[in-house]
């Protein structure tokens, strides 16, 4: 198995960067490959440029600004985000790396003849997992329609694998959430990260100390 | 009357160029007083920095790094988005102004933990947009940027007057369909 996480923070020490921890903790006990990518780290520029656009369906050259990114996409068979939700969407760093590395011929195939629509590039995915924090409520969240869960769960979703296995999970009300409610939250993360790669209770025991898969 | 247009495509002979001119022109033929934003032109830098997050809640100088786009903001009664929908999302330029310019104290605010809208300026909004996906591909995804629009800013602005204008599907549009989508642009804008 191999896993790569996508984390986008900019404040190291925050909330998010102890859920990151926990979910590479995790991938680590279970002996999974991992990569992982700190947007804000490496200075990821979010921004797709003219040429970029120009040349997106020349899929000979349109992953050259781009290239460790999208080998990240293709060795990887298991892709995780995690990010704190800002206007109930992707903080535009993450954003940005949908827009330049999701690209024609890496993450999907663009319609060859008239009348065909996109088709999915991902199908060697087959687990998602999407680890957030929002200011709002839940109940707002909900109200507006959680636009960014939906950008990755069913935007990114339907380029994977056919009923490839998902992991949610998302913290409310940062701005007044009391500790216990943090720490309960990483334990939440923990056993969804275990169930997204199969670490199941029944085989968390035998699994350790066995062969990375 | 003052109209802000945000406008966020990185090419100038694509059809959303030519939606966000004819929502310029058209806008100040009715007589707006347009102030033209472009993201792209104006190089708007989008990643909200480590320095900004620090100070997000401190409405004495949170709007500091991103003063004269809050200016701006402040000065309209109305705002207009032309964008392309990436991913079915805002392009990350689009979604790095909404991050750093719609700030508390500018947008929103926290009563007693809760969000609470404090923009009473704008109260008419519109999105002029283009999807690569079809209609029916974006409803099934859920269609994230027409929610965050059409709910989120609506209740955000308490606008009475949101304008959803999209075109699905461009990359099976004939001539006619782009012609037929730049004069549903101009009805909109002259009726809005």
């Amino acid at each position: 198995m191999r896993a790569l996480v996508v984390y986008c923070h900019p404040k190291e020490g925050s909330f998010n960067s102890a859920v990151r921890d926990t979910v590479m903790g995790r991938l680590e006990h279970a002996r999974v490959e991992t990569r992982l990518r700190d947007l804000y780290a490496e200075g990821f520029q979010p921004v797709l440029t003219r040429d970029e656009w120009v040349g997106y369906e020349d899929t000979e050259t349109n992953r050259k600004p781009v290239a460790d990114y999208c080998d990240d996409i293709l060795w990887c068979d298991t892709l995780i985000f995690v990010y704190p939700t800002w206007w109930y969407g992707l903080p535009a760093m993450l954003k940005g790396w949908l827009d330049r590395v999701l690209l024609p011929d890496v993450a999907f195939h663009m319609p060859k003849a008239e009348g065909e629509i996109i088709k999915p590039g991902l199908h060697h995915i087959e687990r998602l997992g999407v680890f957030t924090t929002c200011g709002a409520s839940r109940w707002l969240t909900m109200f507006i329609g959680a636009p960014g869960k939906r950008t990755l769960m069913r935007g990114v979703g339907l380029l994977l694998k056919p009923r490839a296995k998902k992991a949610f999970a998302a913290h409310f009300l940062m701005d007044t959430a009391p500790r216990a409610s943090l720490e309960k939250h990483l334990k939440k993360v923990a056993a969804k990260t275990d169930t997204l790669i199969g670490m199941t209770a029944s085989r968390r025991a035998p699994l350790e100390g066995a062969p990375a898969e | 009357m003052r109209a802000l247009v945000i406008y966020a495509h990185p090419v100038p002979d694509s059809l959303n160029a030519a939606a966000h001119q004819i929502v310029v022109d058209t806008l100040r033929e009715r007589g707006w007083e347009v102030d033209d934003c472009d993201l792209y032109a104006e190089g708007f830098s989008p990643v909200l920095t480590e320095e900004e997050r620090r100070n997000y809640h401190n409405t004495e100088i949170n709007t500091a790094p991103v003063q004269g786009y809050v200016d701006r903001l402040r000065a309209a009664d109305a705002v207009v988005f032309c964008h392309p929908v990436w991913n079915f999302g805002y392009p990350a330029i689009l979604k790095g102004w909404h991050d750093r310019v719609m700030l508390p104290g500018v947008s929103f605010e926290l009563r007693d933990g809760k969000l609470w809208p404090c923009m009473k300026n704008v109260k008419r909004i519109a999105t002029v947009t283009t999807y690569g996906a079809t209609r029916k591909l974006a409803f099934l995804a859920g269609d994230p940027p027409r929610k965050l629009f059409k709910r989120g800013l609506r209740l955000t602005f308490g606008a009475h007057k949101v304008r959803y204008i999209a075109q699905y599907d461009m990359n099976n549009i004939t001539p006619a369909g782009c012609q037929a989508f730049l004069a549903r642009v101009r009805k909109e804008m002259e009726a809005f």
